[in-house]
Parts: structure tokens; sequence; C-alpha cells
């Protein structure tokens, strides 16, 4: 068994190309395009034979100086914003070709993006295991003989004995918390195993959370939610917000966002101490929350099987998704804002296509309803179940057959979490913590400026006031994160007409189009359209079937004309149908 | 004598029965005076203006009726066609329009000269100043010793032949301090001095020019004459010929105040004369001389050099002056002038009659025959010159070589050197060719006269190589031509035999007219275009028809879709791991299939999950959705009671249909509901118009797709994106451009016309 490297895999879309242009080499006749000669296409063909003639002549003189490194075309569309300005759509020709140049600046920022992949030296590794082995027969003692040293104490099992605890990583990896339900709270480097605090609140612990910095810790507890420093120091203690069930920070725009045992959702920006958002979700108690880190919406799953979107602004949910028909157990959204995972008490789970909303992309069977369920940063999904841990790799794009690793404890699992940039899940038990190693889960390269495991405390400082100027005001979550770069078209609209009505004022002319077309690639759409052109083909078939039989009765019938002479006129005619 | 008195008293008599007779009518005629017979008596009261234009025509009337004048008649009436009268000075508005939009023109070529500058000035990415950078790239040390030569040895020899002048060491420097203190305030006390006297002095001026008293300047005047007198007489005494140009100068001034009109009759002289003069005879005629003497004075004397009309004109005068009068006034400027034009007939002007004298004559007799030969000469030699090319041409589609061709491209110069020595051997022959050559058919007049012999043979040869030349150059030209059509005509059968290596190029051009990025079209299209090729199938087979018939309900086999992409995810059963409390199927292997035999899960299912979120999401899109508005009265034109039914008119007539509403974005989503909702807290983010150059909402959006941040995309482009459009060196003047610009390469070869156009109209 060995820890390798694994080559990307495409996702289902980029299959689809592959395939194409296969297709087209393998049939030999040639597909014929009806074009208009004009002057202006022999020019441009002139004109680029010309080109490729100099090309050709450029690289034979320029082989010993041969430039810079062809870049990969996916990488570079890996990178890529979107499509880029036509040219058609701008006034003056000044300003258009100013902006050609701009965009000529866009298209060297993407490649230089591209580029700069080269300094992402690590891989991503995983499990290979010979053949008529499986890898879930890998089990924790045999990863922890074969790695080394220092990647073999990442496997740990911590025995505490106040109940089922959870537990959270900060955003950098590094830093693990503790919560049990008796009250036990823990902060510590779990790298170095350095305990920064250790208290007992002497009330059950609901949720726990990291905020931005490790320094600061928000715990909601029986009654109200508090916030400790890394020494166990009480900071605050914020009555507004009690009863909490669960809390999901949202590092970008400052805000904890928590749901209480009375259903309301509260969303408090902690830069500023303001409760920026509160009301009642009316889906009654749950437990069943997570964030989308894609647009920062909250999940919330209710017993209805429901699993509706949030945010902060907006009192009623911002889209709603039937996942089971059952009550659900747990959500996860992976780090990109593609997949959600939903389990439900029906024992099946299902994945969706979070960011179109659509689905279900997959749906699986289990033998008992998960308990919990996370991505890794790697869209590797965690399942427990009951007491057992079930990673499958590629679970969303394909369907798996068997899970990538299982891990059976001797305890209940509570929740879980991977160890960003760490191929680590660490799992809060009924009695304790047990961390457990996942090879190729992690993001094998961070980004320093981001989130830095290796962090000291200057560092941690200058990221900090960073990341306040950068902070994104709550009113900035959507469901389309892109929002905010779109032309407010209705109020646009408005606007225009209001225009119109005055006078000596010559009304604009705007081409409307969106930059993005919704082009009804969902599967639901899709399903219709060829349903309809389905059925629509063998109406017509059946017409013109029935014309067909219907002919030669009709000649029949012509043929045998009795003639009355000048009387013919007095002969009824039949009307014919068209 | 007797006759004359006798004519006068006749003629005195008929102007009295005249004046008796005019007197009759009452009414007053002013008559304007006009010229009778040249007599010594002349009022000066009749003395009006009259313009000194010359009527051709009426000179010309005399010459009528006279048989030995029609000659000159003749030639007169041709000159008077053949030349052209200068236009009429435009009138000033007119000119002065005409001049500013001249300049307007000029001015405009001048500053659009500037217009590619400022149009790449704009358009490039970015413009520092100042513009013009003194490179402060150090040398390498060998470059910079190698511009440090000795001199070389030719320098050198030079150098002791003609010594170079040693160079004139720099003036001493000057001190930092010019002046001392003392020297200075002394300075400054002069300057303020000069300031005052020069203020003083101008003042004096000023008032002095005031001063309106003639009698003051007539003593003015007289002072600087006596004064200036006075210093004549010094400068005789002491340098002649000073005193000479002293007198000169004083005599002009004195002539230039007489010229002025001012002191015509306002002299005392003149006074006494003028009263006198109605009286007596002489005194008029000592006035009229005086007169005389002023016009011509006054007259502007004629440019020589005008143009061969005038001197035609001027030559005739002479004949045409009758009854020369030296008292007469009016005469005697002309004859003055006839003086003058003998003096000045010399040189030039006689040269120019002596030629026209000589052309009439060979115009006569020998010239046009002469012409008409050299002529029919020239078409000759174009002729054999043509022929020649003719025979060259056949030559060349012949035998394809080069030599044979060169020979006969010799041929036709030899010819024509031959021709042109026969030409040389008489001097009419060599006219001949002369106008032949430079320009067949055009009446070229040269002159013959003054040109040498050697001279003339030496030209002619000149122009006879220059014809060769251009001779050769176009015999050249032909074969050329010629030979590219031979290349043509060799190559088509090549380009047959490799028609088959050529393939792949007119495959490429396919290829070319290929859509770059050929649009994946969804497969969803598919069968809807397949429909009409069915069709053609189901018209020949008349059994599938009935079958299809029956089976119209079954999905088409033939329907390009990928099955597995559309169906319903059917769940997937995984073997997973049970928890230790669960021994129902443990120990078991991944592989199997484990389909549980009781459906648990449909004890948990609550049944109206899903109706109850389909009626949330009706519910939901009806909110949205505008309601029609029914404006009809209940019970107003209609029979009421059980069973009756509105007429169907009367529904649609008073419903207000709602717009269409647009699309929700979960039309077709299934079990999913998207909220449709404005935010204005996000709307206030948002912008809700396109700015200036954008028309479009989507290439708007384009351009504001990448983020400029750091923390975005990498350092180097974000560095490039945020430059600024001007650049400015700190500490340094910036200058305004100069013309150098304009020398620039990138300026001159920018030509981006529409922007140019654009700019240049602004």
């Amino acid at each position: 068994m060995k820890v390798q490297n694994k080559t990307k895999k495409n996702r289902y879309f980029q299959e689809e190309k592959n395939e194409k242009p296969k297709k087209s080499d393998s049939s030999t006749d040639v597909q014929v395009f009806n074009i208009k000669i004009t002057p202006h296409t022999i020019k441009k063909q002139r004109f680029k034979e010309a080109r490729i003639v100099k090309n050709v002549v450029k690289r034979e003189r320029d082989v010993k100086f041969p430039g810079k490194a062809p870049i990969d075309p996916s990488s570079l569309e890996r990178h890529s914003r979107g499509e880029g300005l036509q040219g058609r759509g701008v006034r003056h020709p000044l300003y258009a070709l100013k902006l050609k140049k701009k965009e000529n600046k866009y298209k060297y920022a993407q490649e230089q993006a591209a580029r700069a992949e080269i300094l992402l030296t690590e891989d991503q590794g995983l499990i290979e295991v010979g053949e008529g082995e499986k890898t879930t027969a890998v089990s924790q003692k045999i990863i922890a003989e074969n790695v080394d040293i220092a990647a073999a104490t990442k496997i740990f099992d911590l025995k505490l004995d106040f109940g089922p605890y959870r537990a959270k990583y900060s955003r950098n990896g590094r830093h693990l918390l503790l919560g049990s339900k008796q009250g036990h709270l823990a902060a510590f480097d779990w790298v170095t195993k350095k305990l920064h605090c250790e208290i007992n609140v002497m009330e059950s612990i609901h949720d726990i959370s990291w905020l931005h910095v490790e320094t600061m810790i928000a715990v909601a507890q029986k009654e109200w939610l508090y916030i400790y420093d890394n020494t166990g120091t009480e900071l605050h203690c914020v009555k507004k917000m009690d009863k909490i069930l669960r809390m999901e920070f949202l590092p970008y725009h400052f805000l904890l966002a928590a749901v209480n045992e009375y259903g309301f959702m509260t969303w408090l920006d902690i830069s500023i101490g303001e409760i920026v958002g509160h009301y009642n979700n009316r889906i009654g108690r749950t437990t069943v929350m997570t964030q989308n880190p894609y647009n920062a919406t909250i999940c919330l799953g209710n017993s209805k099987g429901v699993v509706s979107l949030w945010a902060p602004n907006v009192k009623e949910p911002l889209a709603k998704i039937l996942c089971h028909k059952t009550p659900l157990t747990a959500i996860a959204v992976d780090n990109r804002g593609m997949y959600m995972a939903t389990s439900g008490v029906d024992r099946s789970m299902k994945i969706w296509d979070i960011r179109n909303l659509d689905g279900p992309l997959q749906h699986y069977k289990l033998r008992t309803p998960p308990v919990d369920l996370n991505f890794s940063q790697k869209e590797m999904l965690a399942v427990g179940l009951g007491d057992v841990v079930e990673i499958y790799n590629n679970c969303c794009s394909q369907t798996t057959e068997k899970p990538y690793l299982r891990h059976r404890m001797a305890k209940s699992i509570c929740n879980f979490n991977f160890c960003p940039y760490e191929d680590v899940l660490g799992v809060g038990t009924s009695s304790g913590f047990t961390s457990i190693i996942v090879p190729g889960s992690g993001e094998p390269n961070f980004d320093a400026l981001e989130s830095n495991p290796f962090q000291n405390k200057k560092q941690r400082k200058e990221a900090e006031v960073k990341a306040l100027l950068e902070k994104i005001p709550a009113e900035l979550i959507t469901l389309d994160p892109f929002d905010v770069m779109q032309v407010d078209v209705p109020s646009m609209k408005d606007q225009m007409e209001a225009k119109k009505k005055l006078l000596h004022i010559k009304p604009k002319n705007v081409d409307f189009t969106p930059r993005h077309k919704n082009k009804g690639k969902t599967n639901i759409a899709r399903k219709k359209i060829i349903k309809s052109a389905m059925r629509k083909e063998i109406i017509d078939q059946a017409i013109e079937a029935q014309k067909m039989l219907e002919e030669p009765q009709k000649e029949k019938e012509s043929a045998p004309k009795q003639s009355f002479g000048v009387l013919d006129r007095f002969v009824p005619k039949i009307k014919s149908k068209k | 004598m007797e006759e004359i008195e006798d004519v006068d008293f006749v003629s005195s008599e008929h102007d009295r029965l005249l004046n008796a007779v005019t007197k009759l009518d009452k009414t007053q005629h002013i008559t304007e005076p006009t010229r009778n017979e040249p007599t010594n008596t002349n009022s000066e009261f009749n003395l009006i203006k009259r313009s000194n234009k010359l009527n051709l025509k009426n000179v010309a009337k005399v010459l009528e009726n006279k048989a030995h004048h029609v000659k000159i008649s003749k030639k007169l009436k041709e000159s008077q066609n053949s030349s052209k009268i200068l236009p009429k000075p435009i009138e000033k508005p007119e000119a002065e329009r005409i001049k500013r939009s001249t300049g307007y023109q000029h001015t405009k070529h001048k500053i659009g000269r500037w217009d590619p500058v400022v149009a790449r000035n704009r358009t490039v990415n970015f413009v520092s100043f100042p513009l013009k950078r003194v490179s402060s790239k150090l040398q390498p040390t060998h470059e910079f010793l190698s511009k440090l030569k000795l001199k070389s040895p030719l320098e050198r020899e030079l150098d002791e032949v003609d010594p170079p002048i040693p160079e004139v060491p720099d003036e001493e420097e000057k001190p930092e301090y010019p002046m001392s203190y003392e020297e200075m305030l002394e300075h400054r006390r002069q300057l303020a001095k000069l300031r005052a006297q020069q203020s003083y002095k101008a003042a004096k001026a000023k008032r002095q020019s005031k001063i309106k008293s003639k009698k003051y300047h007539r003593i003015l005047k007289k002072d600087k004459l006596k004064q200036q007198l006075k210093e004549f007489e010094e400068l005789q005494s002491k340098d002649p010929e000073e005193a000479l140009k002293k007198l000169e100068s004083l005599e002009k001034a004195r002539a230039l105040e007489r010229h002025t009109l001012r002191h015509k009759n306002t002299g005392k002289w003149a006074k006494s004369k003028l009263i006198r003069a109605k009286y007596d005879k002489e005194v008029r005629q000592q006035l009229a001389e005086q007169l005389a003497v002023s016009k011509s004075l006054t007259h502007k004397t004629v440019d020589a050099a005008s143009s061969d009309d005038d001197d035609d004109t001027k030559q005739e005068n002479p004949d045409l002056k009758l009854l020369q009068d030296p008292t007469n006034p009016w005469m005697m400027k002309r004859s003055d002038k006839d003086n003058v034009d003998s003096e000045f007939d010399f040189g030039y002007k006689k040269y120019l009659k002596d030629k026209m004298l000589k052309r009439k004559e060979l115009s006569d007799s020998e010239s046009e025959d002469e012409k008409a030969g050299s002529s029919t000469k020239s078409n000759n030699a174009m002729n054999i010159l043509k022929k020649s090319v003719n025979t060259l041409s056949e030559n060349v589609y012949e035998t394809h070589d080069k030599t044979a061709i060169n020979k006969a491209n010799e041929q036709p110069k030899r010819k024509k050197s031959k021709l042109s020595e026969k030409k040389l051997s008489n001097k009419e022959d060599k006219v001949g060719a002369n106008t032949k050559i430079v320009a067949t058919i055009s009446n070229w007049s040269v002159e013959p006269v003054n040109i040498d012999q050697g001279n003339a043979s030496e030209d002619i040869s000149n122009i006879f190589e220059s014809f060769e030349n251009k001779l050769a150059d176009k015999v050249t030209k032909k074969l050329n031509k010629l030979k590219k059509d031979l290349d043509k005509t060799k190559t088509k059968p090549k380009l047959q035999n490799k028609k088959e290596t050529l393939k792949p190029k007119k495959e490429y051009g396919v290829e070319y007219y290929e859509f770059k990025k050929q649009n994946e079209k969804p497969i969803i299209d598919e069968p809807l275009l397949e429909t009409t090729g069915k069709t053609n199938d189901v018209e020949t087979e008349t059994k599938s028809l009935t079958k299809i018939l029956t089976t119209e309900t079954q999905e088409n086999p033939n329907a390009n879709i990928d099955p597995s992409r559309f169906i319903v995810v059917k769940p997937k059963y995984l073997n997973t791991a049970l928890p230790k409390d669960v021994n129902e199927y443990d120990e078991l292997d991944d592989d199997e299939q484990v389909v549980p035999k009781i459906d648990i899960e449909e004890v948990f299912e609550e049944d109206d999950v899903v109706d109850s979120f389909r009626q949330e999401k009706e519910d939901e899109i009806n909110k949205d959705k505008p309601q029609d508005i029914d404006l009809s009265l209940p019970g107003w034109g209609q029979w009421g009671g059980k069973g009756v039914k509105a007429p169907k008119r009367r529904k649609t007539r008073f419903i207000l249909k709602a717009p269409p509403c647009t699309p929700r974005r979960d039309e077709n989503k299934g079990d999913i509901i998207i909220k449709e909702y404005k935010d204005p807290k996000l709307a206030v983010h948002k912008v809700s118009d396109v700015p200036f150059p954008f028309k479009s909402i989507k290439d708007y959006e384009a351009s504001l797709r990448v983020p400029l941040g750091n923390t975005f995309i990498t350092e180097k482009a974000h560095k490039k994106l945020i430059q600024p459009n001007v650049l400015t060196k700190a500490g340094t003047i910036i200058q305004p451009m100069d013309e150098d610009e304009l020398l620039i390469r990138k300026h001159q070869q920018f030509n981006n016309d529409p922007i140019i156009k654009l700019l240049g109209q602004k």
C-alpha cells in the first residue's frame, strides 16, 4: 500500500468535451458548411495564411529562444473570468480601443494566474492498493505504520469524560476546539498538542465556533451565547442570542449566524458587535445547519425534508429544496459551493447541484441513517453512521460503488470535521475526540495570505487587519455572489421609462441582453423539452400516416364522378378541411 | 492762314447758331466738356479728371475705310481676341472670404498633422512625461573610448598643409559679482537719469504735436530748413561727397513736398496767374505747362516688360498720333513717353521685334512644309519601332531565347541611330528631328538662330540617348511580361501534376470556412431536426404507418438522447457499515448489492410532504403573478338567476388581462422554490445605469468581470492594471510637445483611422 499522487480527474462535463473530438476524428466524412464567400472572408483568409507562414518562419528562427513556456489550456480555462468584451456595445471607437487594450491586460492577468500554478508544488495523496484488495481494508493502524512519524502523530484519540463532544477546527486548520454537552470546553493546538485553555462552563454547551482568529471562541451555552478568548477568559455574554442550537461563522462577512430553539435566526456582526439580522425562520426547531462557503448563505434542514437557504437581510428563505420525504439528519456543502449532500431518516443520501439549484445528481441508499456529513477540501465526503465513519471519494459527479475509507470506533459519533490543509478527519464522539488520517482529503497547497497554518502572531495581526478592511457587507449575501457585478435591469428600465416621459430628452438605446444566459440546462428542463419534442414528432408522424392512409380512398372517391352537364354547378361541393 | 481763319469764322458762326438754338430750350444742360480741335486756348476751368483708359475701338475706328491700314486693323483685332484681359480684382469682402478659407485650409492641414500624435497618445496605455528623455544609460568603457580616436594619417597630412585655427580660449570667466556696490549704485543712478530724460522728451514731443497753430508750424519748418542748410554748408567745406548726398536728400524732400497735390494752385505765382489767365493767353499757356509738368511727374511709369501686346500697341501709337502740337498739354506727355520708349528700345525689346519679324517670314515660306515632313518622318520611325517590337514578341513566343531577344533589342537602336545621323546632315532636318523627338505633334517653337552647331549636335545626341533609354525600358517591360506569361504556361502543367499535393491546402481552406468554435448543439435539438428525414421513410412504408398509429406513445428508438443523463437518478444501494448495535447484516462483502427487504423509510415518510411543498410552490408563483382585473359589474346588463351563464363575449370584454410575467427561475426545476425578490439593501450597491461608452449591458458587465486587487490576481498583473494613464517624473518641467513628436515613427505609423477622424473632428 502506498500513499501516491493522484492525477486530477475530470468532471462530468469535461469528459463530454473529450469525447466529442474523438467522434469527429473517427468519422471520415467532412462536415459541410454553407458559407457565403465575400471579399472580406477571402481577405481574412489570405491574411491568416500569411500570418501562418510568418509564424512558421519565426518559429524556425527562434529555435534557440522559443520564448515563454506555453500555458496549459485547461489551467487557463480554470482562471477564466467568463466571456470578455465583444466590442459591439461600445459607443466610441476610442473607448473601444481602450477597452480592447484593457481586455488584453485581463488576458495577461489570466495567463499570469495560470502560470502561477507552477508554484503549487504539492499534490494530493491517495491510497492505492493491489489487485483484489480494498481500500476499506486499510485501517488507521496500517496507515500509521506506513506514514512518517510526524504524520503518524496525527492519529490520536482523546478520552474525555464529559459526554458527547463537538469539535471544530480553526480556519487555518491549526487549532481545535472541543465543547461537550456537559460543559467541557477546550481549545488547543492539535498539531503540537499545546493546550490554550480548558474550562468547564458549568452549563450545557450546544455548539462552539472559532471566530476570525484563534484567540476568540464563541460558545452557545444553555442560555446565552458567550465569547471567550484563548485563555478561557469570558469576553462577552451576548444575551440577545439565547438558547442557540447551532452556529456558523462566515469569515469574510464577520458574521456569526445562529439558529435557536424557537427557530429564530440571528446574524451577529462580530466586528462591530451588531445584530444584522434577526427573524423567525418558521420551520421549527432544527439542529441541521451548515454554511455554503460559495455565497455565504446558511442552509437549514427541517423535519419535513426541506433544505432552505437563508441570508441575513431577507426574512424568507432565498430558496427551498425538497430533498427528502423524511426529516433531515445532516447537510454538507462542499468548499467550492458546487455540491450539497443531504441525508434523511429514510437512510438515503442525495447529492445536489447547489450552485444551479438542481438535482439530485446522486441518490444513495444507505443501511443506516447518517448522523453527520462533511465535505473535505478535496471533495471527499465523510458519512457518520452510528459509530462508523465512512469516507467516499468522488461521490458527487459519479456514483461510487463503495467507500474509500472506513473507520470504526467503539463510541457513537457526535460530529466531525475535516481539518483544512491536512489529511485529517477529527471526530467528536460521545467519549472524547478521535483524529484519523484520510489520505488525499486536504488541500495540499495553502495560500499564506489567505489562511496560513504556520502563522505567527504578527502575521495573524496583519491578516486580521487586512480581513477587516476587506470585510464584505452583509447585504451582499445572495444566492449569486456575483449579483453585485450585474446591472440592476428592472430599476434601470424604470428609470428609462421615467426619462422617456420627459420632453426634449433623447432616450438611450441600450441592449439589455444579459451576460449570463440561463440556458435551461437543468435536468428537468431538458426532460421537458425532450418530452415535448418527442411528442410533437410522434404526432407529426401519426398525422402523416393518417394522410397516407386516407389518400388512396380519396382517389377512389374522386374517380367516378357523375356529370350533369350544365347542372353541375348545383352539385354540392365538399369542403376540404385545412 | 486765311483758309484757317475762314474755317474758324464758319465754325464760330455755326457755334453761335447752335447756341441760339439751344437757348430756345429753357432747360439747362450741363454739357460735359469735350475735346475740340487742338487749340492754344485751353481753359483750366474745364480740367476734370478723366480715366486714362484707352478705348481701343475708338482708336481703331480711325483705321476704317483705308486700304493700307487693313493689315494693321486686322492685327489689332487679332491681338484683341488673343489677349486676355486681366480679371477685375475681386471685391474686398469676397477676397477676404477667400483669404479666410484658404487660411483655414492651411491651418487645418497644419494642425491635422498632429491628429495621429494626439490619437495615439489618447489610446496608448500610458504616457510618461517629460516626453524627451536624456538616456541615462552609462556607456561601457570600451565604447566610450572607441569614440576618442587619434587623427588618421590623412588628417594629419591635411593638418600640415592647412594648419587648423587654434581654438580661441574662452573668455575669462566673469567674476561672480561684476560690479562693486558703489559701481552698482552709480549705474543705477545713470539709468534712472536716462529714463527721466526720455520721459521728459516724450512729454515734450507729445505737447508739441498737439499744437495746432499754423504760424508755429511754419516757423518750425523754416527753422528746420535753415538748420539743414547750415549743416549742408558746413558739410560742403568738410566733405563734399556727403554734402552732395545731403543736397540730394534735401531736394528729394522738397520734391516730395511739392509733389503732393497740395501746392498745385496755392502758390503766390499760381494764384496771380489764375486771376490773369482769364484775360491773357500767355498766362493761360504758362499755367497749362505747369499742369502738364505736374501731371508728367505724377504719372506712373508703365512697366516695360509687361506683355507683347502692349508693345505692339505702343509701336502703333506714334503712327496714330495726329496733329502733334508742342503746346498741347495733353499731347506733350505722349511725346515725352515716346522719347523714353525710343531710349529704351534696345536689348530685349529689340530682340523681340526682330524675332517677330523673322517668324513672320518663316511662317510665310518654309516652316509649315518642314513640320509636315518631320511629322511624317517621326511616324515612319514609330512604325518601324512597332514592327521591330512585334517581331521581337513573335521571336519570344517561338524561341524563349534571351540572347536572341537582346540582339533584336539592339537592332532598332541601330536603326534609330542611323536615322539620327542622316538627320544631322542639314539644319532644317535637325530642327525637324528636334521637334519630333521632344514632342512629336506639338508646335514647339525652337529658335534655330543662335544655336551653335556643336551644341546642337550634343543636345540632339542627348535627346536620342534618352529616347533610346525609353525604348529600351519599354522593350524590357514587354519582355518581362512575356516571361511571366511563359512562366505561367510552364507552371500550369506542374500545377496539374501537383494537384494531389495541393489537396491538403484546399482542405485547409475548407477548414477555414468552418466555424472556429463549433457551437455544440444541445442534444435536445437533434430529434427535432430529424423529423423531416423520418417522414420520407414513413412515406415509403405504409405498413409501418399503422404500427406508428397504434403505438403513438412509444418512444422513438432512434432519438439521439443519452438516457442515462436524463432519467431520474435511481437510488444506488451502498453497502455501508452498520453500527455495532445493529447486528442484522454484519460482516457483508462490499461488492454485494444489498437491497433491504422491508422499506423502513416508508414508515417515516410523510405522505403529504411532497404535496404540501408543491402547494407552497404554487402559492409562491401565484403570489407574484399579476391578477386579471374583472371590470364587469355583477348583475349589470344580464339576466340573473340560477343556471344563467354570462355570455362569452362579455366575459372577455370586461376583463383586463394582466401582462405576462417574466419566467421564474424555478420554473423548470421541480421541487425547488427560488424566491423572486428585490432587496433594496442590495440594490443600493448595484449599478442601475450603463455608463457612457457602453450601450449594452453585456459589454459593461464584461468590463467589470476582473477584480483588480492583488488578493485576487498576481502582483504583476495588478500593477499593470492599476497603472495610471499619465506618468510624470517628479521635479521636472514638462514642456509642451514640439514638432519633433511628428517625426517619431510610432506616431507616423499610427493608422487607426476612425479614432484619428473622431479626434480630428473635435
